[in-house]
């Protein structure tokens, strides 16, 4: 019996050597992290938002996706705008307002398309829908520089007027608001 | 309106407490003591303070007043105890130590009797801890007085200040952040400002400056300034220095970068006013804004009818209103209804709301008097021109409500200061084209009256007195109009 403990004992002192010196770890260098090609870049864009007090648009940098095709780029836009100020502020647009298409032509006119809740969705007094309208338009211009006049319209039709304060019939220069 | 002030020069105000940045006016002397230019109405609680062995000292019953507490004496150990809710601050005769509350103050002098009285240095206005709820109180030692502080804060002295073409107030002001333009034209510049005033205006005005006259009336939360300036100024900046709590507001004879420009103005002469068109906002299937209840709709047509009954009784005009119930209409209507009318004057009420509850007051929209309309009647230019004109001029729809810029500037300048003096501010302008004015062929604005979703502009906007107050506003802004400016 003690003999059978002795060559049980030696065989695992031997099997614990064989592993050590013949099962080696494999050699060369740390396997590194490929970079993620689908990854998204960011890049800081300035959102403008009616202040609390309903005087003036109040400025925000926000890292948001970036994105090259125009209408991407003013979807976010006009998303980040409906999701509202993280800094103070008040949200311009309806909840569920967003892009359905933009059409910028060589004029720099930008016709944008929004859907239905931003007009059905839209409840305050002219001076909610002036900083409303600025706040759209100086935003977008202000992060898609190629715009110079923005044209609204919702779900697929003219829109002449939001909330009723304001003519909508003809396009808007950012430059006039605010 | 308050007193205009005329002497020259401007006091130096110094509030310890309050307004220690608020620079003294350069090479003017001091008024005397109990000098009366704080304009009745518009002034603060204060108290006088005297001299007793060269030390400024406040009476003790008059510190009584400003705090707003009751009293005892205990004449065995010459102490006095003031009581103002659960607060208590005991003063002794010639004893420098006084307790507020909970906490010992040693003054630099001793609390004094004299002529019966005791008298406290000025130095414990200073000391009272503001945490602990007491009024906060200030010492303007060059008008010798001590005032309460109002919660929103103090308005200082203005201070006048010439240099070459550009004309400068520098303005003491507590928060200097809430100050803001409400009225833009030359002969009624008018500055609002968070607080009450605490300060004088000046006596007189500098002879080679650009402002030729200051008055100050109340404002909802603060003081109303109206400048009167001279013609010749072509453009203002106004900067809201918070961090020294001052407000410079600078005029220029020339155009500066920086300088706003002042706008086109009509004539100083009274206007014609025979029909007016009131428009109550909205209606039918477009409520407008609705809040707890109410409908901007309905609250636009009451108000109409009562600045219609008002604007009746007090000018004479007809008023025709563009609704007298609760139904559609579209806009191209409204215009044409003006337009057939003659109106001389539109009005177009409404009620506000937004999204967050702190925006409150008045705003009035009207045609941006900076643009001059691509087409226009060119004999109504005036002179030999007339006889130019063709039988038929044609005007662009969109540009008809431009051709009566100037005049509609002017309209929503007068409208918001009655508002502003009613209370029902704080009243802007805004110059951009309102759809109730389009095709309008008509001086108007565009007036939203105060917001459904401000609690006490709500308040206001609801109650009968509130609606007779605004409308009785409206209509004195009009008759201001019409007498020209």
């Amino acid at each position: 019996m003690r003999r059978l403990l002795l060559i049980a004992a030696v065989l695992v002192a031997v099997a614990i050597l064989a592993q050590r010196f013949i099962v080696e770890p494999p050699s060369g260098p740390a396997p590194v992290s490929l970079p993620d090609t689908a990854e998204v870049g960011l890049r800081p864009v300035t959102l403008l938002f009616p202040n609390g007090a309903g005087d003036r648009l109040t400025s925000e940098v926000r890292e948001l996706p970036e994105e090259t095709e125009l209408h991407a780029r003013v979807a976010v836009l006009v998303a980040a705008l409906e999701e509202g100020p993280r800094q103070g502020g008040v949200r311009p647009l309806p909840a569920g307002t967003a892009l359905l298409h933009a059409y910028h032509d060589e004029t720099g006119l930008l016709t944008l398309d929004l859907s239905l809740p931003f007009r059905q969705g839209f409840r305050g007094g002219a001076r909610a829908e002036e900083l409303a309208l600025g706040s759209l338009v100086r935003t977008i211009a202000a992060n898609v520089p190629e715009v110079r006049r923005i044209r609204l319209a919702c779900g697929g039709r003219p829109l002449a007027t939001l909330a009723g304060h304001f003519p909508l019939d003809q396009p808007l220069d950012p430059e006039d608001w605010f | 309106m308050s007193r205009r002030s005329r002497a020259a020069g401007a006091a130096a105000l110094v509030l310890a407490a309050a307004l220690a940045a608020a620079a003294a006016p350069g090479g003017a002397g001091a008024p005397g003591a109990g000098s009366a230019r704080v304009p009745a109405g518009l002034g603060v609680a204060w108290a006088p303070v005297t001299r007793v062995e060269g030390v400024p000292m406040l009476g003790a019953n008059d510190l009584t007043r400003l705090l707003g507490a009751s009293r005892t004496w205990r004449s065995d150990v010459r102490r006095m105890v003031l009581r103002s809710g659960g607060r208590h601050l005991t003063l002794t005769a010639d004893n420098p130590f006084v307790i507020v509350d909970d906490r010992t103050l040693r003054l630099a002098h001793p609390v004094r009797s004299s002529q019966g009285e005791l008298h406290v240095p000025v130095e414990l206005v200073e000391r009272l801890p503001r945490e602990a709820g007491w009024p906060l109180l200030a010492y303007d030692a060059a008008a010798r007085r001590v005032r309460v502080a109002p919660r929103e804060g103090f308005v200082g002295t203005p201070r006048v200040a010439v240099s070459g073409a550009r004309t400068t107030l520098e303005i003491p002001c507590e928060r200097a952040e809430g100050a803001g333009v409400v009225g833009r034209s030359r002969a009624r510049f008018r500055l609002r400002l968070p607080g009450a005033l605490a300060g004088e205006l000046p006596d007189s005005l500098p002879e080679d400056g650009l402002v030729r006259d200051v008055f100050a009336t109340r404002s909802a939360g603060g003081v109303l300034l109206e400048l009167a300036l001279d013609p010749a100024t072509t453009g203002f900046r106004l900067v809201a220095d918070a961090a020294r709590r001052r407000v410079l507001v600078s005029f220029t004879a020339i155009p500066e970068p920086g300088f706003e420009a002042f706008a086109a103005e009509g004539a100083a002469e009274p206007r014609p006013l025979r029909t007016i068109v009131v428009d109550p906002g909205h209606g039918g299937s477009d409520a407008g804004v609705q809040a707890e209840g109410v409908l901007e709709k309905s609250l636009a047509l009451g108000l109409a009818e009562l600045v219609a009954d008002e604007l009746q009784r007090r000018s004479g005009a007809r008023v025709t209103l563009t609704r007298r119930d609760d139904r559609d209409l579209a806009q191209e209507t409204r215009a044409e209804l003006a337009n057939r009318a003659r109106a001389d004057l539109v009005l177009s009420l409404h009620v506000g709301g937004y999204p967050g509850s702190r925006a409150r007051g008045a705003l009035a929209w009207c045609a941006p008097a900076t643009r001059t309309p691509v087409a226009g009647a060119a004999g109504r230019a005036g002179g030999g021109r007339e006889a130019l004109a063709p039988l038929v001029a044609l005007l662009p729809w969109r540009e008809a409500a431009l051709e009566r810029a100037v005049e509609s500037r002017a309209l929503a300048e007068h409208v918001t200061a009655a508002l502003e003096r009613a209370g029902f501010g704080p009243a802007g302008v805004r110059e951009r084209l309102p759809l109730a004015l389009v095709g309008v062929h008509s001086p108007g604005i565009l007036l939203e009256c105060g917001s459904l979703t401000h609690a006490e502009d709500r308040a206001r906007l609801l109650s009968q007195a509130g609606q007779r107050d605004l409308a009785r506003a409206i209509a004195e802004g009009v008759l201001a109009w019409r007498q020209g400016g």
